[in-house]
């Protein structure tokens, strides 16, 4: 059920979705922090009800959140944040009710485990209510079933705003709000402040007169330099990045910052891999496997850096971590652009059309997926990781239900 | 414990293992919570060392299925971790232990079904998998996928010399989906024209590796040489806390008879790309993790 939005919020929304499909909103960062703040101004203005607070909420960040994503599928930063706030939502209610009967909480997917009943639950719900089942019972698991006992302590008052709500309900459904709302806070800092955290692990990883590989732009990458930079002298290669070319609008960056910069075509690299210390490079999005989603030509990098025994080093802020599996249907993991950046529409006209013969088709795919076997190491906002512990960054952040 | 007990035990556990659809695992959580409902015990401890001697039967009762000792495993686990905590009479702890029991049995039974749906996302129209070693959780998740549409084709391997692959191939026919067998020596000439690589297991180790029927580490090995993907369904309760470092450990820890004529092996995890289970998709590394959250 979609809450009784003020029309403000609703037009929020649809000015937001509307960006989305346009692709006017570029970028996970930038896209990341739109969806958080819009999220943010739906769990402030969702009437919440004394029964089910977190529920009605989940709800409300549901609907909108599957219209955002709908919205731009390959943007996978969307569907993250939603997850993350639904993550969030749970969370607090399971603190606030844990404190409610006074036991310190074990941070844990509280919902029901009665859910073997319902018909035509999703798999992956039923992997989370098995997973709860099965853990030995805990003081935790006992409040399963305390839950609706400390919410029926207040005789029933009717659904109203007015202030004649009894105390202890309405003290709970604030709490919750205010703990989501003040925990989506922190989400957005922690957002912002990526870049940040990333640069300040640049020394430990880049060393004095090494050589540097990467491909396209990132800016992440452009902090982790600048931050290296002050310490260490090294020099860095630039794969254009065809046909979008972001490798040039890097090189530039990387000179203004005075650091040696050589400019190569993504052909070469499989030529020059082998004088190159490390490839360090920024991802789209990272799926639950470990794989990644980059810009294409990514995979022939990584190919060729494990040929010749060279780390592969994705740069990445948890919030690109993506719960879903490269399989999944719902993931789109490619985008095709124009093809006007491959080939000029001038040029090659009448063979595009197929008037002389049959037509020459152009494709621009926009990504490449590179497999977990071919990473050395995520750098995260939270330090280090293999490619194999990304499973355990997902189980932290995100709630198996909502996948 | 007497004679009488142990039979009623193992016969309570043969009644359930009767039933073709049920895993050997299952019908031992189903023989244990009937001798809580049985026991005469006055406390939580002499109930607890009941159902240790039961355990220890049934173990005994069969000494080379790991199923079955980690579906025992974990279930004292769980009747452990409940009876530490404090209840007002025994009765209220046996009840709470009952339900719990059923609770573990029924999730169990259901497993299956979870890994199905879990698992035939994977499968994609017009793909080609092949399939090594004789699995119920296999076939129920082929059926599913092919119940919802999707069209595929299977290949089986033979499984000499008992030739099991001839059963699987007959029932996957009778769901309608196109099978082909293969003898066991073919396998790396066919992995050319293969998708995916699909096995159950007879237990998943702690380190994430599987132990299944003898040729399924010849087919990984092949499969992660060809970079084909190698996928596991096994349900939860099959999480043993066993660490083979090698085939030889394997049948030490089992004791089957020495290796000229092994009956199961040992696949790395290195070789295994994921592991659908009913606690979700795993990656092989995720699978100590799981295991220390049951056991613990």
């Amino acid at each position: 059920m979609v809450a009784a939005a003020m029309p403000d919020l609703q037009a929020a929304v649809d000015d937001f979705v509307i960006k989305l499909k346009r692709r006017q909103v570029e970028g996970s960062l930038a896209t990341a922090k739109s969806t958080v703040l819009l999220l943010r101004q739906v769990v402030s203005h969702q009437r919440i009800p004394s029964s089910g607070p977190a529920s009605s909420l989940i709800d409300a960040v549901k609907s909108v959140g599957s219209r955002l994503i709908a919205a731009n599928p390959m943007e996978l930063a969307v569907g993250n944040m939603v997850r993350r706030v639904l993550h969030i939502i749970r969370e607090e209610e399971a603190t606030i009710v844990a404190a409610q009967v006074g036991v310190t909480p074990v941070s844990d997917s509280d919902d029901d485990a009665d859910v073997h009943g319902v018909p035509g639950l999703s798999a992956v719900a039923l992997a989370a209510a098995n997973r709860t089942a099965l853990r030995a019972p805990s003081l935790h698991n006992l409040l399963e079933s305390l839950p609706t006992s400390a919410g029926a302590n207040v005789e029933p008052v009717p659904e109203s705003d007015t202030k004649s709500r009894s105390s202890d309900k309405n003290s709970k459904s604030w709490k919750l709000k205010h703990g989501v709302i003040d925990a989506i806070g922190l989400l957005l800092g922690e957002i912002e402040n990526y870049h940040s955290e990333i640069s300040e692990q640049a020394l430990e990883h880049i060393h004095q007169n090494e050589v540097i590989l990467t491909l396209g732009r990132s800016r992440s990458l452009l902090h982790f330099f600048r931050e290296a930079k002050k310490k260490r002298s090294f020099q860095v290669f630039v794969a254009e990045g065809a046909p979008r070319y972001q490798g040039h609008k890097f090189a530039k960056e990387l000179a203004a910052m005075e650091l040696q910069t050589t400019v190569i075509t993504d052909s070469a690299v499989f030529a020059l891999i082998s004088r190159v210390n490390m490839v360090i490079v920024g991802a789209h999005a990272v799926m639950a496997n470990g794989g990644i989603v980059a810009p294409v030509g990514m995979h022939m990098v990584a190919l060729a850096a494990r040929r010749h025994a060279v780390p592969f080093v994705v740069l990445t802020g948890l919030h690109k971590l993506c719960p879903l599996y490269p399989h999944n249907p719902s993931v789109v993991l490619n985008e095709l652009k124009s093809p006007s950046q491959v080939l000029d529409f001038g040029e090659m006209s009448d063979c595009l059309d197929g008037t002389d013969g049959s037509p020459v088709h152009v494709v621009n795919p926009m990504f490449d997926y590179v497999p977990p076997e071919l990473i050395s190491l995520f750098i995260t906002d939270s330090g280090g990781h293999n490619p194999s512990y990304v499973y355990r960054l997902v189980a932290e952040i995100y709630s198996p239900e909502d996948h | 414990m007497g004679m009488e007990e142990e039979e009623q035990v193992i016969g309570d556990f043969n009644r359930w293992r009767q039933r073709p659809e049920l895993a050997e695992a299952v019908a031992a959580i189903k023989a244990l919570t009937a001798v809580i409902q049985r026991s005469q015990a006055s406390t939580m401890m002499g109930l607890e060392i009941e159902l240790k001697n039961a355990s220890e039967m049934l173990k005994a009762w069969d000494r080379s299925s790991i199923s079955l000792s980690a579906g025992c495993d974990l279930f004292m686990r769980y009747v452990t971790r409940t009876s530490a905590l404090e209840y007002e009479d025994i009765n209220a702890g046996k009840s709470r232990l009952i339900e719990r029991g059923e609770r573990f049995g029924d999730i169990s039974l259901k497993a299956r079904e979870t890994i199905a749906l879990l698992g035939q996302d994977f499968v994609q129209d017009g793909c080609c998998i092949l399939v090594h070693g004789s699995s119920r959780v296999v076939l129920a998740l082929l059926k599913l996928a092919a119940n919802n549409g999707k069209n595929f084709t299977v290949i089986v391997t033979e499984g000499g010399p008992k030739k099991t692959g001839m059963e699987v191939s007959k029932k996957l026919s009778a769901a309608g989906i196109p099978v082909t067998v293969i003898v066991d020596s073919a396998v790396a000439y066919t992995m050319d024209r293969v998708d995916m690589v699909l096995v159950g297991a007879d237990g998943v180790v702690e380190s994430g590796g599987i132990i299944n029927v003898i040729g399924t580490f010849q087919v990984a090995l092949i499969a992660h040489s060809m970079k084909r993907p190698f996928y596991v369904a096994a349900e939860s309760f099959k999480f043993a806390r066993l660490y083979p470092l090698d085939q030889q450990d394997l049948s030490i820890s089992t004791g089957q008879e020495e290796s000229s004529n092994p009956a199961r092996d040992y696949t790395p995890p290195h070789y295994l790309t994921l592991l659908f289970t009913d606690l979700g998709v795993l990656t092989p590394s995720a699978v100590s993790d799981e295991l220390i959250q049951l056991y613990l």
